[in-house]
């Protein structure tokens, strides 16, 4: 009892101190997170140079660093990810990330981890294709597995699930997977739609015009990227987006072939005079594709004049990939008219800066034209070259093919070995519960047993004490009965035989007395008299010997005291008993006499054993409807230590308890002896 | 003469014969069971029946059974010898029965034998012989008892209070009253009222009853 106090206090005491440590952290945390913020805020000051800003940064992360792991951390360390990333500090955007992707993980924040795989993934587009796949990829994941649990709302990650669909096309779109790449796409878009932003909306329809164009589905390719121009309206960029989706359905109409069409657009696009004296790259790619187009269709119209003109502008830019695409056409231009020389110069600049830039569609057509317009032998090598690339062109979009199919893979068998695993933890679980259960039940159904077994000992132990006592107490009565008969055979006998025989005597002497005058008449009525007396005497006696003077009540305290005096005697020792003649005992139940019995029973044993002690006194006191019993030697005493375990106190304890009663061992230290008191209710 | 003690019969015996034998011709029967009486008391009333009777009340009882005491012999002595003279001797001396005894037989003597010398005897004799009825002393005293007390408490009442002054409790009374514990109850409760002392314990009850004579 005291012992689970102690720990409650403990608990309480453990519960209140990390209370105020919470709240003291709290505080702590709380300033931490205002400093950041201000540090964050300072960040956006875009007046301020970038290295005050990269400072900034700095000193957020730092702070961040020492705040405990919680959602508010990955909160901020994504905030500060962002910040690197305008400030085009791309590695530490990507460290940013995996930490929050690693904390997210530790903290099984699901969706964080989703938005840094998204984030990862925009780190590595631009430079490794296949680890960014592969984040997106987990991140689409992650959302899939939203949409499929139902747990979350799915308006809530629609737009970011979006943001990595469309990402995830577009990769596939660079590797020709065209088919995966539109089906992504639609699916980006359903997300928009959901979330309710179509910002990006216009992005996925161009990426859809892209793949239709490829696929030659020209129609579609137009009605997308008219689609696009009419979702980027919403949009603030609209001038920037109109003039782009022109020039794409341009694009589109060229490659089918529709020349007159590509030139309508091309030129609606060139109509945003504006827009394009701002951003003089677009002007002059616009021109050149134009040009392109009329060189195309047969028609002469500013050529080669506008292909300079856009060359120029480029050249100006120092636009490589323009100057790349510029140089194609113009070596087309110079191919068709038969100025070899000048194409190939053309050719050959396209394709430096081909490599360069690893445009690889250029550096094909640059080494086709080059294979065509060069002397035969090294025409030869172009070709060679041309083909050599183009396989190795082929081979390498297979090679991402397959890699993104084994990363799908991994993933899936990652899972797999998951549930394979959390299937095989179930299973792990379910076997031991069901053991458990098993035990407990086994153990239940044991306790129950064994219960049965004790109530039915103690049951049986109850009949026998009965028993034991029944028999007592009709061997005490048939004692009883014996000396009853005996006393009344006596009594009868006095009375009837003795006494009969006595008058007749004394009748006969009173007889012959009156008779005979000898002179000691006087002295043998004297006897005769006498004779009367002992007659009246013995009548008496016979009187008494009739009387009942037992009954069964007395027969109890019979058996009590004669219990006591055999052992007494047995052992001797001197002893004393008395019972108080105010107890009914024909009123007190067999079970409790028996118990009665048999505590003075065990007390005297012990007193016997131990307490070397020369005499006992027993008492049965009747004490407000109580049968009170006390058991009092003069021996050593008892070491209380010693006596708790014995068997023989229990039993009393045991057997005063089944009596309702109460129990009281004292040890008279001062007179030594022993006292047992035994108070047991009527 | 119907004693189971010979020495009895011989103390009567040396009484009478010893100081009679001038006056009267004795002529004396024994019996000393149920059985002898009964066939003594038979053979004399078919031939010459006798004058007198001495009973003893305790006997040994006759064979069939159906004789147990003096007192049944005495009840067929009256029916057979209407004429005889029944002398009741006793070492009974309890109310009760001396009341029975009375009450059933209605003797011509009644002698407690622990009483009795040999003078009173033969004053018993000379009297009943004159046709007086001869009672001892004890049975004298119940007499009175009964008639100071303007009533009387029949032979079951006795009973009760003779055995509760033998310190027989009243729930074992019913191993000696032939009536109910309920019955007995009742039965204190009326001597209680009779003796004007309702609602007594048992122990005015007995004093009272000894006061009056009862025990």
């Amino acid at each position: 009892m005291k012992s689970v106090f102690t720990i409650i206090s403990i608990f309480f005491f453990i519960c209140f101190f990390t209370a105020c440590i919470d709240s003291e952290s709290d505080q702590t945390n709380d300033l931490k997170s205002n400093l950041i913020d201000t540090k964050i805020n300072q960040f956006k000051d875009k007046s301020k140079p970038e290295n005050e800003r990269r400072n900034d940064l700095k000193k957020a992360y730092g702070i961040i660093s020492t705040l405990p792991d919680n959602s508010f951390k990955i909160e901020k360390l994504r905030e500060i990810s962002i910040g690197h990333y305008t400030l085009k500090d791309f590695e530490l955007y990507k460290d940013m990330n995996y930490r929050a992707l690693r904390l997210s993980k530790k903290l099984g924040d699901s969706l964080g981890m989703a938005k840094f795989y998204g984030l990862l993934g925009i780190y590595y587009r631009e430079r490794q294709l296949d680890s960014a796949y592969k984040n997106f990829y987990d991140a689409e994941k992650i959302y899939a597995s939203f949409d499929e649990s139902l747990q979350r709302d799915p308006i809530s990650y629609a737009y970011d699930h979006g943001k990595i669909l469309i990402d995830i096309a577009k990769i596939s779109r660079k590797v020709k997977d065209y088919s995966k790449s539109e089906a992504l796409t639609i699916e980006a878009i359903k997300k928009f739609k959901l979330s309710g932003n179509e910002k990006y909306l216009h992005l996925c329809y161009i990426n859809l015009g892209i793949i239709s164009k490829y696929i030659e589905r020209y129609e579609d390719a137009v009605n997308y990227h008219l689609k696009s121009i009419e979702y980027s309206e919403v949009d603030n960029r609209k001038v920037k987006n109109t003039v782009f989706g022109y020039s794409n359905i341009g694009t589109v109409y060229k490659s089918n072939k529709r020349y007159e069409k590509a030139k309508e657009y091309y030129k609606k696009a060139l109509s945003y005079k504006e827009y394009l004296n701002e951003n003089p790259k677009t002007y002059s790619r616009l021109l050149d594709n134009l040009t392109y187009v009329n060189f195309l269709s047969g028609n002469k119209e500013g050529i080669p004049d506008n292909f300079y003109k856009s060359l120029r502008i480029r050249d100006s830019l120092n636009d490589r990939a323009g100057i790349s695409t510029n140089s194609l056409h113009l070596a087309e231009y110079y191919q068709s008219i038969g100025k070899d020389s000048i194409a190939k110069t053309y050719a050959e600049k396209a394709k430096d800066i081909s490599l360069e830039l690893n445009n690889n569609e250029e550096l094909l057509k640059s080494y086709e034209i080059l294979s065509d317009v060069s002397e035969s032998n090294i025409g030869l090598t172009f070709a060679q070259a041309h083909i050599r690339l183009s396989d190795s062109l082929q081979r390498e979009e297979r090679l991402f093919k397959d890699k993104f199919a084994r990363i799908r893979f991994e993933t899936a068998e990652k899972e797999e070995k998951i549930s394979k695993i959390s299937r095989e933890n179930q299973i792990l679980l379910f076997a031991i519960l069901g053991l458990s259960i098993l035990f407990l039940l086994g153990y239940i159904i044991f306790r129950q047993q064994q219960n049965n077994k004790e109530l039915l000992f103690e049951q049986k132990q109850q009949q026998s004490n009965q028993e034991i006592y029944r028999l007592l107490l009709s061997q005490q009565v048939k004692l009883e009965e014996g000396r009853k008969l005996e006393q009344q055979r006596m009594s009868e006998e006095l009375h009837d035989g003795v006494l009969g025989r006595l008058f007749g005597v004394r009748l006969s002497l009173d007889g012959i007395n009156q008779r005979a005058n000898d002179g000691f008449t006087d002295a043998r009525t004297k006897y005769i008299e006498e004779l009367k007396s002992i007659e009246r005497e013995i009548r008496l006696i016979s009187h008494d010997l009739g009387t009942e003077m037992l009954s069964p009540e007395i027969a109890y305290v019979d058996v009590v005291e004669s219990l006591v005096s055999d052992l007494c005697q047995a052992h001797e020792i001197e002893f004393e008993f008395a019972n108080d003649e105010n107890i009914d005992w024909e009123l007190v139940d067999n079970q409790k006499k028996v118990n009665l019995f048999r505590i003075i029973q065990e007390s005297l044993q012990n007193i016997f054993k131990h307490a070397q002690a020369k005499s006992v006194k027993i008492n049965f006191d009747y004490v407000d409807d109580k049968i009170n019993l006390t058991i009092l030697d003069d021996g050593i005493g008892f070491k209380s230590s010693k006596v708790k375990r014995g068997i023989g106190l229990k039993n009393i304890t045991s057997r005063v308890k089944q009596m309702n009663g109460v129990v009281d061992f004292v040890n008279n230290t001062e007179s030594t002896g022993t006292t047992v008191s035994v108070g047991v209710p009527m | 003469m119907i004693d189971d003690h010979p020495m009895i019969i011989e103390g009567y015996k040396n009484t009478l014969l010893g100081e009679n034998q001038k006056e009267y011709q004795i002529k004396i029967d024994i019996a000393s069971n149920c059985d002898d009486a009964y066939d003594c008391i038979v053979k004399s009333s078919k031939t010459v029946p006798y004058d007198m009777l001495f009973v003893d009340i305790k006997l040994p009882p006759s064979s069939d059974g159906s004789i147990t005491s003096g007192e049944d012999l005495a009840k067929h002595a009256k029916e057979l010898l209407p004429k005889s003279k029944v002398i009741i001797l006793t070492m009974h001396r309890e109310d009760h029965r001396i009341h029975n005894i009375l009450k059933n037989i209605n003797p011509s003597g009644f002698l407690i034998k622990s009483d009795l010398t040999s003078s009173e005897l033969l004053l018993a004799f000379n009297n009943i012989v004159s046709g007086t009825p001869y009672y001892s002393a004890t049975v004298n005293n119940h007499f009175r008892k009964m008639m100071t007390n303007n009533f009387s408490l029949d032979e079951k009442n006795l009973k009760i209070l003779y055995h509760l002054s033998r310190g027989v409790k009243t729930k074992n009374l019913p191993n000696y009253v032939s009536l109910s514990l309920s019955a007995i109850e009742k039965r204190k409760n009326q001597i209680k009222e009779m003796f004007s002392i309702a609602k007594a314990d048992d122990q005015k009850l007995l004093e009272e009853a000894r006061k009056r004579g009862f025990v």
